[in-house]
């Protein structure tokens, strides 16, 4: 006989699609993420994407105003800088650069503060006080001095950047590891496993790890825009992306000089760099939010 | 009575600022005695604010006319020359040097003393490096200065030097005083001769915040007219558009080397002025080591540089600046129109390359001057295009900027292989572009950059300061303009105008075609 | 209260201890000679140079070595700067107290606009304000701090011309350098223009200090709506509004109270952020402080000047940290209690 399901199977969602769900109820988180997708994207295909190369010269039309002004020219949609550069270009490629970086940024120091972070939890004692005490000298120093120093440790350039402020990152999620394992393990579960037989690595990897991933992407989100934000700034003071580059925070150092010239050169990279970590802020809030409704219902 | 925050200030600062001038400049001096260097930054800080010469030039028509000394005599061999000196001339007198006696001889024997006598007490403080007098060889010039009585100083030269005079009147060779240098071997603070200076000028020093600010207070015993400053204070910013953000909000009253010339022309409140200045901004090159010490990789590059695109981008357009076939700008009266100008050609560029053995390329540090000056407003850009261009002969350009002064001292050193540099002439005769431009004395002090020794060129431009002979003078001057552009130890690029915006309420000359700016005519209603 | 402070006193020298170890490694860990980098003398022969490196212990063990560097800081030998060649503590003296200035007014002003407004968003939880406080909020959070330092130069000292867009002081007034700390210097010195000097030192710190201030102001909305609605849903306020109290007493008389004591103990985790913050601002509105200072040093790899300007930096804002949770021990009895992981 045929096995009909008579009675309505009660379908329970898994973790992520309950997340994905509250998610996706607030309308501007939505557009948050939209954005934040366009913005990957662009990071990806820039170099299929901008209508000309982000370092090439035109030395025949420098510094035009955006189309909509009237000395624009449609073809350089939004102006060109004191070289000539086209900005529409510069602006795209620096998505790569800039947001893109970030990416990978949080990325990394993710997986390695998250692997120091609960090996550390499971140390007890003077190790441990050793560990909380270094952490809080390191992250009482501020970033962008941290980040000063390895650059002048490594000199700069782009890799190192990149470098300086994983290494910025890490002490933060370290702590947050730390924190959330050691919060885990007083619960009963953990205590249950225990009692199972599990060693602590295999705790750590079928127990605690999926219940705290979500505070882990809760604070990757609010890495990634302070990681915007700290490789623009340390573009923008030199210490970054090397000259022709079209990282955002040394775009808009570059513009500087010609501000009163021509503004767009600093508005443009200003707004691209507001816009990004807008989106990524969003996206953060609707998780997190959507964390806070899954845990209430 | 103030009735708000803002009200107020504007109201009572008013008084104060009535008379006190604010004059942003784009970099910190290195020392506040102009013996010690040839950086125009330095010679606008100090020369005409602190001290005097003992000849000047006359702003309408270069001639040279009195100022310490109050006429002189010259032999007809033009081997002696005799100045009597001014009487009632007073030094500065401020909280650490008060003078008992006037300017006499001995102070004008000291100033020269310790430039000519290695011996003397003072000659190696500070670096015992003089290059402007070094690379016009002046010590092998003068057999002796005399002391003929109170009043009367005798030089006795060598040889016959046309330029002479002009160097003598030149922003570099102040008039220190004695007395102070006396004070000082007591306390033990020989330094302070060049950085706590007393000179005879309008203004003294009256405080130095290092990298930040100047404040000098008007001299009250001045021998000339005194100004009508009660304070002038040198606001040192270094970043173009901060310069130009302080005139626009009122916080600078004067502002060097201004970007952004429509913006303040259009302003009612501000005016732009401009001079037609003496200078030249060249790339040079290193010949003193590979790649450059080879002619033809010289001219290759030469060749591979679009100039044109530099003067547009640059220098934005030629309103501000002339294209440079020479050292010497078309308006001085020793240029020749005759010398082959240096087409762009990325072909002759790459078959030189092919012919010095480096079709394959290499790579070199292209050193940029961080500072403005008229004769490159932005060297950073301008070697961004160098770079750009040479990559399209496969040669690969680091470029290096460091603060003025370290960048200077190791340029000295030898450390480039090229640098984007200027010259900014001192005084009309052309002799101010060549000698410490490119002869083999400058060569040896460093000031030469280009570290270029040609034995030709030397004897040449020696020769012509053994004339006064005009037409003389041309035809060899000629010859080294020649000699200069087939050896090509530097690839001239433009002569500019030298700018400077200013409140409408500041009244006043301010720039000279040559040498430093002068504050001693300028007021404020 | 006294094992607490023990405890902080400790927590203190630990500190201090490991950061003087990393600033003494970072003259290995930079480019270029040790004993160069360690002492700024770039300038002297080889025989200077062997001399300085005696002083230094350079030819004992690493820990000798370490316990002479310490001698020196405390000696109040922190080297010479590479490119200005002055001693590195004269130079910090004089420039750490304007930073110090500079962020704690800062820290004043997001702290006085921030936390009511916190308070009023937790106030009108799930109504519009509340939403249009936390969006403002988020925008005030992601503006990249140069560019809104650009912004406020052009607007307000530009195009309107309330406030100057450069500087601590007008350089018209001659103020001598005594502290460092502008409003303290005119109140000693004698110029006659004393009031007028003040005032233009106000309206000069007004702009840099509120750009300084936004983003923490934002942080402490949210950290004092969430500590706000915590409280809100505590038993005593439940008990109180059972027991009658009208909604402002409940506000003013406990909640307000309670609410910003947890405020309070996240102050000091939010100060080097917000330093890392005046740093870029000094730079755009040329502030002479240490932040500027260090950015100028890394330019000129001056790696004396960066060593003793983290160590200085690093200390105030620990200091700073400690003294915060003093306030919040003394507001918090709970506080003082020994409590093992996580903050």
């Amino acid at each position: 006989m045929a096995r009909d399901n008579i009675y309505q199977e009660e379908e329970f969602p898994s973790p992520l699609m309950q997340l994905w769900f509250h998610f996706r109820q607030s309308p501007v988180v939505k557009i948050g993420f939209g954005c934040f997708l366009f913005l990957c994207f662009l990071a990806i295909f820039s170099s299929l994407i901008s209508p000309y190369s982000p370092v090439e010269n035109h030395l025949d039309s420098l510094l035009l105003p955006p189309a909509w002004d009237d000395e624009g020219n449609v073809s350089y949609l939004l102006g060109t800088d004191n070289l000539g550069r086209d900005m529409l270009s510069r602006l795209i490629h620096g998505t790569t650069l800039t947001f893109g970086l970030s990416f990978i940024v949080v990325l990394i120091s993710l997986v390695i503060g998250v692997v120091i972070g609960s090996l550390s939890a499971l140390t007890k004692g003077v190790k441990s006080s050793f560990l909380n005490h270094f952490l809080d000298v390191i992250l009482s120093i501020p970033s962008l001095l941290l980040a000063i120093v390895i650059v002048a440790i490594l000199g700069p350039g782009l890799s190192n950047t990149l470098w300086a402020i994983v290494m910025v990152l890490i002490p933060q999620f370290i702590h947050i590891t730390r924190n959330a394992v050691e919060e885990e393990f007083n619960k009963d579960y953990v205590l249950a496993s225990r009692l199972d037989g599990a060693n602590s690595l295999r705790i750590l990897h079928y127990s605690i790890f999926p219940n705290i991933i979500e505070k882990l992407i809760s604070q990757a989100t609010l890495a990634q825009s302070a990681a915007i934000l700290d490789i623009a700034t340390l573009g923008f003071l030199g210490l970054g992306a090397p000259i022709p580059m079209p990282e955002w925070g040394a775009m808009l150092a570059n513009g500087i000089d010609l501000f009163y010239i021509a503004p767009w050169t600093v508005y443009l990279p200003g707004l691209a760099i507001l816009f990004s970590v807008v989106a990524t802020n969003l996206v953060g809030e609707g998780m997190r939010h959507a964390l806070k409704a899954r845990k209430e219902s | 009575m103030c009735s708000g925050l803002f009200a107020c200030n504007s109201e009572n600062k008013a008084s104060l600022s009535a008379n006190s001038i604010i004059y942003c400049s784009e970099g910190a001096p290195e020392t506040f005695n102009p013996q010690l260097v040839t950086s125009g930054v330095t010679i606008d800080a100090t020369s005409k604010q602190l001290y005097n010469q003992l000849i000047t030039f006359n702003a309408k028509n270069n001639s040279i006319s009195p100022s310490l000394a109050k006429s002189w005599h010259v032999t007809r061999d033009n081997k002696k020359i005799t100045f009597y000196l001014r009487k009632n001339v007073n030094f500065h007198q401020t909280d650490f040097f008060i003078p008992t006696r006037a300017l006499n001889a001995d102070d004008v024997l000291f100033s020269f003393n310790r430039i000519l006598d290695k011996e003397h007490l003072f000659h190696e403080v500070s670096g015992g490096r003089y290059p402007f007098f070094q690379s016009v060889g002046f010590s092998d010039l003068i057999q002796s200065v005399e002391r003929i009585n109170d009043y009367t100083i005798r030089f006795t030269l060598n040889r016959a030097d046309s330029s002479f005079l002009a160097n003598l009147a030149s922003d570099f060779s102040v008039i220190l005083s004695q007395e102070y240098a006396e004070q000082l071997v007591k306390q033990n603070q020989m330094e302070n001769i060049d950085f706590q200076p007393i000179g005879t000028g309008p203004f003294k020093l009256k405080e130095y915040r290092a990298g930040s600010f100047i404040r000098y207070n008007p001299h009250e015993q001045y021998w000339g007219d005194n100004t009508t400053l009660k304070q002038l204070v040198f606001d040192i910013t270094p970043s173009n558009t901060g310069r130009l953000t302080k005139l626009l909000a009122g916080e600078c009253d004067i502002v060097a080397y201004p970007i952004a010339h429509e913006t303040i022309s259009k302003n009612p409140k501000l005016t732009l002025n401009d001079v037609t200045a003496f200078n030249i901004g060249y790339l040079g090159f290193n010949t003193a080591k590979f790649p450059f010490d080879n002619k033809v990789v010289r001219k290759a590059v030469a060749h591979a540089i679009d100039r044109k695109a530099i003067l547009d981008t640059v220098y934005f357009g030629d309103a501000k600046a002339e294209a440079a076939t020479t050292i010497l700008p078309p308006s001085s009266w020793a240029y020749d129109k005759t010398i082959p100008v240096i087409d762009y050609s990325i072909d002759k560029a790459k078959q030189l390359l092919g012919k010095a053995g480096l079709s394959d390329g290499f790579t070199i540090d292209l050193w940029a001057m961080p500072v403005q000056r008229a004769y490159n407003p932005d060297a950073v850009t301008m070697a961004k295009l160098i770079q750009a261009d040479l990559k399209k002969i496969g040669i690969t350009v680091n470029i290096i900027s460091l603060n003025w002064q370290e960048f200077l001292r190791r340029l000295a050193l030898g450390e480039h292989h090229a640098v984007l540099l200027g010259w900014s002439a001192d005084h009309p005769d052309p002799d101010n572009f060549f000698t410490p431009l490119l002869s083999c004395a400058s060569a040896e002090t460093g000031n030469n950059r280009t570290f270029w020794c040609d034995k030709s060129f030397d004897d040449i431009i020696y020769r012509s300061l053994l004339t006064t002979d005009i037409k003389e003078r041309k035809d060899l001057y000629h010859q080294a303009l020649h000699i200069a552009a087939e050896e090509l130890p530097l690839l001239p690029i433009a002569h500019s105008k030298r700018f400077q915006a200013r409140s409408i309420k500041i009244k006043g000359p301010l720039l000279n075609a040559f040498g430093g700016i002068d504050f001693n005519g300028v007021s404020k209603n | 209260m006294l094992i607490f402070t023990l405890r902080r006193l400790n927590l203190f020298l630990f500190t201090m201890l490991l950061l003087s170890i990393l600033s003494f490694s970072l003259s290995f860990l930079f480019p270029g000679e040790q004993i160069i980098n360690i002492s700024g003398q770039i300038n002297t022969n080889p025989e200077g140079i062997e001399l300085v490196a005696l002083e230094y212990g350079k030819h004992e063990s690493i820990l000798s070595q370490y316990w002479n560097y310490l001698n020196h800081l405390f000696n109040g030998d922190w080297g010479i700067s590479m490119t200005s060649q002055l001693p590195i503590s004269n130079e910090i003296l004089s420039h750490l107290p304007a930073t110090m200035e500079l962020t704690i007014t800062a820290l004043f002003i997001a702290m006085v606009v921030g936390i009511p407004i916190g308070f009023i968003a937790a106030i009108n939880h799930r109504k519009k304000t509340d939403d249009l406080i936390l969006s403002l909020a988020m925008i005030g959070y992601s503006i990249p701090i140069f560019w809104l330092g650009l912004l406020t130069i052009l607007i307000f000292s530009i195009q309107l011309g309330w406030l100057p867009s450069a500087g601590q002081i007008s350089l018209l007034y001659e103020i001598k350098q005594v502290t460092g700390i502008q409003f303290i210097d005119i109140l000693l010195s004698d110029s006659p223009y004393k009031w007028q000097a003040f005032q233009d030192a106000s309206s000069h710190i007004i702009l840099p200090a509120c750009v300084v201030a936004l983003a923490p102001a934002t942080i402490f909305v949210r950290l004092a709506r969430t500590s706000m609605l915590n409280v809100l849903e505590t038993h005593y306020i439940k008990a109180a509004m059972a027991k009658g109290l009208t909604f402002q007493q409940i506000i003013y008389r406990h909640a307000i109270r309670n609410a910003m004591v947890n405020v309070i103990r996240d102050v000091g985790l939010q100060f080097a952020n917000l330093v890392t913050l005046a740093m870029v601002t000094e730079v755009i509105f040329s502030w002479p402080g240490i932040g500027r200072w260090l950015i100028e040093s890394i330019y000129q790899r001056d790696y004396t000047a960066i060593q003793g300007g983290l160590l200085a930096l690093s200390s105030f804002i620990f200091l700073v940290h400690i003294f915060t949770d003093f306030i919040y021990a003394t507001l918090n009895p709970l506080a003082r209690e020994t409590h093992r992981g996580s903050r």
